[in-house]
């Protein structure tokens, strides 16, 4: 009895993305749980995991399938599962089998050994510490565009790994549109007078703002038995399995932050959550790109999270929570330091309009410096100069400059404007689902956010990788990726209002 | 550049594969700790998948072709005492071993015991021993397959206990525990009407201060922050994923004190790992050399020292300062006599250092008998109670706290509870070594100092990892083979 082609493909691809779900939960370990001192071992062990990973996907019977299962692919419907999986592992495939494993693992074990080292040269502010880790991670990044066809820019490659078949032009179009509006709006906005938010530091406990962040994504549809929330210092989300979720937040003692980063991380957890369970076990289940996962982590974080009819509904409980700090902070005042538009230091704190611009500026500066325009030497001061260029702020030092993000020390170039082009979509996504939902506000100000969820899985989430990330978001939207509606949605929401 | 002859010398070629293997092994420990420590209940399914692979795929690389020729290039070394000789010695045995298994079987095992643990959880949260028959039915099912890859062993138990303790027979094991037993029913049968007051370990003990507790004595064993861990699950183990992080774990109940003890017991565990020459790192040599020379060592930090007059010396003002309710007004040599106590019970885990031996092997017994088909899965809770009737004298009034209270049979491993037991046999030929090269160690635990034995068991034992098989090690630090009669002698002295 000989398997069908179809099963022997399904197989050995459960068996890589078991390898895959295997380097991610090293990655969280990592991250949430490892002693200091695991360091070495574990760069080891996620280089060869990796390696592996990589090893049995770019296989000759891989290939040999593929090349069987053409007729099976084309008599099938597009829509379908067969054809989905046929045609998103070919192309997985035709990306991999360009990169030699041994590569794809010293990629991996330098990105962890770097993140290892980013951590102390942030909280020490030196650069220097971190250089040598981010020229191997660079020299590693040239030699890995090196086994592609030249794009129109080099780097086309790097981006298409975050955002598949999306060019480099088209993202400058976008960002340059972007540009236009925003630079105008910040001002706008800052010659109107600034908005008070100064009750928004002090003490906040971290283990109340934790007990907080559960409440609130409980609400959106966070469960015990599925999920679950830990502290790290630089938040993300991982998904080691089926009906394993984790969210990242960093409870700091000073801010409330953390609210937003965990409905941000809860964002990107109910895309894996909501992937069509049949899609387990195949490259086809996960999100389609990290501009739409982001697009999701935005629309918790902001279009929902710092939406007024949000705060209707829970800030009599943050209120009650923390009544020293707020008890005398009517809701309005609340609502417009949580939305107070102002130049600042920090990405991950930025406000939705500066944000963009924080984006433009690691996109720009990655350009550069993978087609050797900027030296590694020079990039803290390139960065602080455009800092003050696009956003008139002086960076006082590197820990709060170039040093803030961990994505160069893991060796993500050609990730950042993902995070801008989420932000677009978003807004793209979440005009179409208040089309066909009606009015949310009235069921936000209740705490009920069941409809909004199950109608982004119905649309999105649960397709998972089996269309492109166009073609997902025409399928969601009827549109291709636009600008318009998010900038009329920044002015319509932040621009003061005439007198 | 395939096949030209000049590549890297052998020697190399071989650390290369089993650098694989273990960093396979590292993700392995990894979702296994996670699995048991931070996983969401619902993730179990799809990391059952997760290891089943990752165990497939090391299993593939040690039962390859290539590791076998290059073993056979390698094979005849002279220099016997050598580490390299040691390296290919283990790595040929493992590669032997792991040939004659199905890479499919392999992969089985591991996914049956994903499945099965959660059962078992679920049964004995129950206490429905039916919701845990059919998948120890399984388990038995693959052992048998499995056994049945090593057709030339004398006895079926024989090769399982041969994975967790090389060189040892089950004839031998039944000799040292029949002495065991001999001793052992009388001296418990003498304990059975002591009247011992143990309102003494009545809580509450808050949860938080029992954790301070156990903090301390760790710190004072040699725990840091920066290569240790240690967190809460319901059923204790220790792991090392990789050099440089060492986790511990406990289970902090608030009506006892046993998490101190367990505590004490995988830190035990743990620095046996964490001492291992670091030149051995991710190659086979790597690790503990057996299970029962690793349970020596959990069992000296719990009881050789963890129960001696000299550490509570020590620790017993501040545990008295940690539950000042609880522990007033009893003195530090009530509270010693009462950690002390023998009395029959329920629990393998929680039981005193006399009647321990019994649980292990009323376990060996039953194994075998199960292997053998002479008890019946169905018929085992009957059996199971009626022998701790008969060993210990006590009722088992569920299954819960019965058959189904070790997780052991759920993943798979039958073969290794007698290892427990041995651990206890050697831990006192070591510790009578210890002693007998550093003198008198109670003054020093009753100034909170460990460093000294520490370093002894480092230094003898711990940094050796795998080089030598446990019989030789046993040999090389105490003179003579596992040898029941230091044990017995030592429990004749502290509890006749």
């Amino acid at each position: 009895m000989t398997v069908p082609a179809f099963e022997r493909l399904k197989n050995r691809l459960a068996e890589v993305d078991d390898l895959t779900k295997a380097a991610s939960l090293l990655f969280w370990d990592q991250r949430v749980m490892m002693p200091p001192a695991g360091s070495e071992a574990r760069a080891e062990s996620m280089a060869t995991v990796s390696r592996l990973a990589q090893e049995r996907f770019v296989a000759p019977d891989i290939e040999q399938l593929l090349e069987d299962l053409r007729s099976l692919e084309e008599s099938s419907d597009y829509d379908s599962f067969e054809a989905s999986l046929i045609r998103a592992t070919r192309r997985d495939f035709e990306k991999a089998s360009r990169v030699p494993p041994e590569l794809v693992g010293e990629m991996r074990r330098a990105s962890t050994l770097a993140l290892s080292a980013w951590g102390p040269a942030k909280e020490e502010s030196n650069f220097e510490a971190l250089r040598p880790h981010l020229e191997t991670n660079l020299g590693l990044r040239h030699r890995y565009v090196e086994c592609f066809d030249p794009g129109d820019e080099t780097y086309d490659v790097l981006l298409d790994d975050y955002e598949p078949h999306m060019k480099t032009a088209e993202v400058r179009e976008i960002f340059d549109e972007l540009k236009e509006e925003l630079v105008p709006l910040v001002k706008e906005i800052g010659d109107a007078g600034e908005i008070d938010d100064s009750f928004m530091t002090g003490e906040f406990d971290p283990a109340r703002q934790r007990d907080l962040g559960l409440e609130i994504v409980r609400r959106f549809g966070y469960t015990d038995d599925e999920w679950r929330l830990d502290q790290t210092s630089h938040p993300f989300m991982s998904s080691p399995g089926a009906g394993d979720i984790r969210l990242t937040s960093n409870f700091r003692p000073n801010d409330l932050t953390s609210l937003f980063a965990t409905m941000h991380e809860f964002g990107h957890g109910v895309y894996e959550w909501g992937v069509d369970p049949a899609l387990a076990r195949t490259p086809l289940g996960s999100g389609v790109s990290l501009g739409l996962h982001e697009s999701q982590s935005r629309t918790w974080e902001n279009l929902v999270g710092r939406s007024r009819s949000f705060w209707r509904f829970f800030y009599p409980r943050l209120q009650e929570t923390f009544a020293e700090q707020l008890g005398s902070i009517e809701e309005e005042a609340f609502y417009r330091a949580v939305n107070k538009v102002q130049p600042s230091l920090i990405r991950i704190d930025a406000d939705e309009v500066t944000y963009n611009m924080h984006i433009i500026l690691r996109f720009e500066l990655e350009q550069e410096l993978i087609e050797d325009r900027l030296a590694l030497r020079d990039l803290p001061a390139a960065w602080n100069a455009r800092m003050d260029d696009y956003l008139g702020v002086a960076v006082p030092d590197d820990a709060r400059g170039v040093l803030q993000d961990m994505h160069w020390a893991g060796g993500s170039f050609g990730y950042f404007p993902t995070c801008a082009l989420g932000n677009v979509i978003s807004v793209q996504i979440w005009e179409r689902a208040r089309e066909e939902l009606g009015d949310l506000d009235e069921r936000f100000e209740r705490g009920e956010f069941g409809e909004l969820r199950d109608w982004l899985t119905e649309h999105l989430y649960r397709m998972g990788r089996k269309f492109t990330p166009q073609e997902t978001i025409e399928r969601v939207t009827g549109s291709r990726i636009d600008a318009k509606p998010y900038v009329r949605y920044l002015r319509e929401k932040l621009a003061p209002q005439p007198a | 550049m395939s096949s030209v002859a000049t590549g890297p010398p052998p020697l190399e070629r071989l650390g290369a594969i089993l650098a694989e293997i273990a960093d396979i092994r590292h993700a392995e420990a990894v979702a296994d700790w996670d699995s048991r420590v931070s996983m969401p209940h619902a993730g179990a399914q799809a990391r059952a998948e997760v290891s089943a692979t990752l165990t497939q795929l090391a299993h593939e690389r040690l039962s390859s072709d290539e590791l076998g020729e290059l073993l056979s290039e390698l094979a005849p070394e002279n220099d016997e005492d050598s580490v390299d000789s040691a390296l290919v010695r283990v790595t040929h045995r493992l590669w032997e071993r792991a040939r004659r298994v199905p890479t499919e079987l392999a992969g089985e095992l591991a996914h049956t015991s994903g499945v099965a643990v959660a059962a078992w959880d679920e049964a004995k949260a129950s206490s429905d021993f039916a919701l845990f028959a059919p998948h120890l039915e399984r388990q038995l099912e693959l052992k048998q397959r499995y056994i049945e890859c090593f057709p030339e062993t004398e006895r079926p138990y024989d090769v399982l206990l041969e994975d967790y303790e090389e060189g040892m027979t089950t004839a031998e094991v039944a000799d040292v525990f029949d002495r065991l037993k001999r001793e052992l029913v009388p001296l418990v049968e003498r304990h059975r009407d002591e009247t011992v007051d143990d309102a003494v370990l009545r809580g509450p003990f808050p949860v938080a201060a029992q954790q301070e507790a156990g903090q301390r004595v760790l710190k004072a064993f040699g725990f840091d922050d920066v290569s240790w861990r240690i967190d809460e699950t319901p059923h204790p183990f220790a792991s090392k994923p990789g050099i440089g992080d060492i986790r511990l774990t406990t289970y902090t109940n608030e009506d006892d004190l046993t998490s101190l003890f367990s505590t004490m017991h995988e830190f035990g565990h743990g620095v046996y790992e964490h001492e291992v020459d670091t030149a051995f790192a991710r190659t086979p040599l790597g690790g503990g050399t057996s299970s029962a020379i690793h349970e020596s060592q959990s069992r000296t930090w719990e009881n050789l020292v963890g129960r001696s007059p000299g550490f509570w010396r020590w620790f017993y003002p501040q545990l008295q300062g940690l539950f000042p309710d609880a522990l007033a007004g009893i003195g530090e040599s009530a509270f010693v006599s009462a950690v002390n106590a023998v009395r029959p019970g329920l629990i393998r885990g929680d039981a005193d250092e006399v009647t321990y031996g019994l649980h292990i092997i009323l376990r060996f017994e039953l194994e075998q008998e199960l292997l053998a088909g002479t008890v019946a899965v169905r018929d085992l809770p009957q059996v199971w109670n009626t022998r701790m009737q008969e060993y210990l004298g006590v009722d088992v009034p569920d299954d819960a706290r019965g058959v189904l209270q070790d997780m052991h049979w759920s993943i798979g491993l039958f073969g290794y509870f007698p290892t427990y037991q041995l651990g206890n046999v050697a831990s006192v030929q070591i510790w009578q070594r210890a002693r007998a090269d550093l003198g008198e160690l109670e003054e020093q635990f009753a100034r909170g100092e460990f460093s000294q034995l520490r370093e002894w068991l480092r230094e003898h034992i711990y940094r050796h990892g795998s080089r030598y098989p446990p019989r030789e090690l046993l040999q090389r630090v105490t003179g003579s083979d596992l040898d029941p009669e230091p044990y017995l002698q030592y429990l004749r002295t502290k509890f006749a």
